[in-house]
């Protein structure tokens, strides 16, 4: 059954056999041909693009992006922080298109579960110069993209997005094909930034200098791109819903902190990871109650239902943790402060 | 660093470790893994060694070891920080000699033992009977955590008594007793088999012709190598002070890091026989138990590939096992400074592959699991992926299993 070995235009569409060398300073770098292909109801394009944002301080920082060459909305032809989502529905077959441009890089989609040529891992398969990546959602959910290449470093830099999977039926708006409805949604990604790590070069540290990358320590807090000086305002951050209606927040953490979440109302916890809850006789959504703190630890994702019965503003609070003394970091300064405006 | 250079460095800290007459059951090494079970009396030493890290960097460690077996001895990385695998409702006698120069203590977690430091060159015997199934963490909790940092800490896994099923008529091995067991942990369980987990049910012993344990252990853990060097050197320090300047630079698995954490083909046979005990194997449709230990101070998010993954257990405030009655398939779990958390992985297909079976493309299915807290996938400041890393592979279909058993 596994003895008959395919090849593919030259290669071998068998796994790369690791070696201590090819962990992680040699790691597999090819451009393969996409195995299993079929036709693609939906084609991402996905470039790689240096990219510059300004602190609050001022201060200039360097990132990594993912760009959409071809994408409608000219923001996303220029690098953002962070990388422009992705939106699919349940059943299509979707290809993401990968150039790499200089340097290898990969695209792993994290809570889509592909086989491992399209998973994106270079020490278990390859890193990519081009590679069109095929992957067919079978749930809805909120689940991410990233950079596996130098992981701790690439997906510090930016080269991250949300992945939306709605419901094949329904489509936006519902989170699954049974329910529950939601008339607004808002994705809260919570960040932070270490700008020591934005001087490196994309291979830091891979063949064994010291660079310092078990040492994280941000100075800049971020929510869904913007700085916490500006998250009371800018709309990118701040959640808007009728009252009566139903917000569906899709939390992310995409930093290196523990998240502790405080939300002024309460929530329903309609889905954990990429997951809904209550498909099964194993689990069922739950509440989280006004006020009650909850801790999401890196790229966990809950999705969350909030039904305001009154107009007026709710605060949201996230602190950014550090993952061994449990401090809010920068001396307590890593705070993102927001709202719900329900009217 | 060239590997031939990091093994020449594993055999140099080998040698200079305990070599002592073989006492337990030699294990062929490229056999398939199995697990040692210990039960009735165990003995442990506390022992020092200048232990290769990942990148052959010799750090400081204090590991338990099982007595006579420690590096060198018949069972290998084995005998080092021991899982101790037992029955419920047994009595173990755990007697621990300190053969390092400083004082050491024995703890099991939710369980009240003498917390009396044992001197250098002493010897106690702890008398206790186990907890409740699910997992627990042996450590030294003297001059908390400085020992257990210092590698003093090991898995102690409980066992429902043989046989153990959910009730009629799913009558389905679950390793929990019926006490314990919740109606959502039976659901998921009774699912097993069919359906979308088409295949086989969990079992907790494999048939003779089986290669693949079905029950494995990731113990995470860190190491700090400036705290090695201080301790090393004779310095007193102080656990409740040390512990705000925690840096760790290798963050293990089980007490390895990043290539070792696997099978290959080219790591030694010691470390191969090592990494079955790490990494999942099979095939489609043989769910297989994962329990996740803290044993560090970070909080880890570890983060598997290729399939959910549902948590069936977690601790209440006093230590001891829940099992939860709402699971969730996760793919990303938080990993608390000694949490212990029971996962399920099905081991099912991928579900987001268009094409399945895959047909251009072989098997085996790689998929990794990893901490995301990424800072803890470096080793020595870099190197990434040398540290908190393995990964499971799926090694065929559940079609190719059964021809694989003479069942088609």
């Amino acid at each position: 059954m596994l003895d008959d070995q395919f090849s593919l235009d030259g290669t071998l569409a068998a796994p790369n056999e690791p070696s201590f060398e090819t962990y992680g300073c040699k790691v597999f770098q090819e451009s393969p041909q996409t195995p299993d292909r079929l036709k693609p109801d939906i084609v991402i394009e996905r470039e790689f693009k240096n990219g510059e944002l300004t602190a609050p301080d001022g201060r200039r920082i360097k990132f990594w992006g993912f760009v959409d060459p071809k994408s409608p909305d000219p923001v996303f032809r220029e690098p953002v922080y962070p990388s422009p989502p992705m939106r699919v529905r349940v059943g299509q077959i979707v290809h993401t298109h990968l150039k790499a441009g200089k340097g290898p890089h990969t695209i792993h989609h994290h809570g889509i579960l592909p086989t491992t040529f399209n998973d994106g891992v270079g020490h278990v398969s390859f890193e990519a110069g081009e590679y069109t990546y095929q992957w067919s959602p079978h749930k809805p959910g909120t689940n991410l993209y990233h950079c596996h290449r130098n992981t701790v470093l690439h997906f510090e830099m930016g080269m991250v997005g949300l992945i939306i999977v709605d419901p094949k039926y329904k489509g936006r708006g519902w989170l699954s094909d049974d329910g529950p409805q939601y008339h607004a949604e808002q994705a809260w990604v919570a960040d932070d930034m270490d700008p020591r790590w934005h001087e490196f070069s994309h291979n830091e540290g891979l063949c064994g200098e010291d660079v310092g990358l078990n040492r994280f320590e941000p100075k800049y807090f971020l929510l869904s791109g913007v700085f916490n000086n500006r998250t009371m305002t800018d709309p990118r951050a701040v959640a808007t819903v009728p009252v009566g209606k139903a917000l569906l927040i899709r939390l992310l953490n995409a930093s290196y902190s523990v998240l502790r979440v405080t939300i002024g109302v309460d929530a329903e916890v309609h889905a954990v990871d990429g997951s809904q809850l209550g498909l099964h006789d194993w689990n069922r959504p739950f509440t989280i109650k006004a006020n009650q703190p909850f801790d999401l630890t890196s790229a966990q994702r809950w999705g969350l239902l909030i039904k305001p019965t009154q107009r007026g503003e709710i605060k949201a609070r996230m602190e950014f943790r550090h993952w061994i003394t449990g401090k809010i970091q920068d001396n307590g300064r890593g705070v993102v402060n927001t709202k719900i405006v329900v009217t | 660093m060239e590997r031939r250079q990091f093994l020449k460095l594993s055999a140099a800290a080998a040698a200079a470790g305990t070599l002592s007459p073989a006492m337990a059951e030699a294990v062929n090494p490229r056999d398939p893994p199995k697990r040692i079970v210990r039960s009735g009396r165990l003995h442990l030493t506390i022992t020092a060694y200048d232990y290769p890290m990942i990148d052959g960097t010799l750090v400081y460690v204090n590991y338990f070891e099982v007595a006579g077996e420690g590096i060198g001895g018949p069972n290998g990385r084995r005998g080092l920080h021991p899982t101790i695998w037992v029955m419920e409702g047994e009595t173990l006698d755990i007697t621990i000699t300190n053969k390092d120069n400083r004082p050491h203590a024995f703890a099991v977690t939710s369980l009240s033992l003498s917390a009396t430091p044992i001197p250098p060159g002493g010897t106690r015997t702890y008398s206790f009977k186990v907890p409740p199934p699910g997992s627990y963490i042996y450590h030294d909790p003297y001059n908390y955590p400085v020992n257990r940092i210092l590698g003093l800490n090991g898995a102690l896994i409980v066992l429902p008594s043989f046989d153990t099923t959910t009730p009629p008529p799913g009558n389905s091995p679950i390793p929990y007793n019926l006490t314990q067991q919740t109606l959502e942990v039976r659901a998921l369980f009774d699912a097993l088999g069919h359906g979308k987990f088409a295949g086989n049910k969990w079992v907790p012993e494999l048939p003779e012709d089986e290669d693949h344990p079905r029950d494995l252990v990731w113990l995470t853990s860190e190491m700090d190598v400036g705290l090695a060097r201080r301790v090393a050197d004779g310095d007193e320090v102080d656990g409740s002070v040390w512990k705000s300047s925690f840096t760790p630079s290798y963050f293990m698995i089980s007490g390895v890091s990043g290539f070792e954490t696997a099978r290959h083909e080219d790591l030694a046979d010691d470390a191969y026989s090592y990494a079955g005990l790490i990494e999942p194997e099979g095939y489609e449709g043989q769910p297989t138990m994962i329990r996740c230990l803290n044993a560090g101070l970070c909080t880890h998010s570890l983060h598997i590939h290729g399939n959910d993954i549902y948590q069936l257990t977690g601790t209440n405030s006093a230590g001891g096992v829940v099992v939860n009655d709402n699971i969730f398939a996760l793919d990303v779990w938080s990993m608390p400074p000694m949490a212990r958390k029971d996962m399920l992985l099905p081991f099912v297909k991928p579900f987001d592959a268009p094409v399945w079976p895959p047909i251009e493309e072989k098997f085996p299915m790689r998929y990794v699991m990893h901490c995301h807290c990424e800072m803890s996938n470096t080793a020595g400041g870099g190197n990434y992926p040398q540290g908190m890393v393995t990964h499971w592979e799926m090694l065929g279909t559940y079609a190719d299993y059964k021809r694989k058993k003479g069942l088609l």
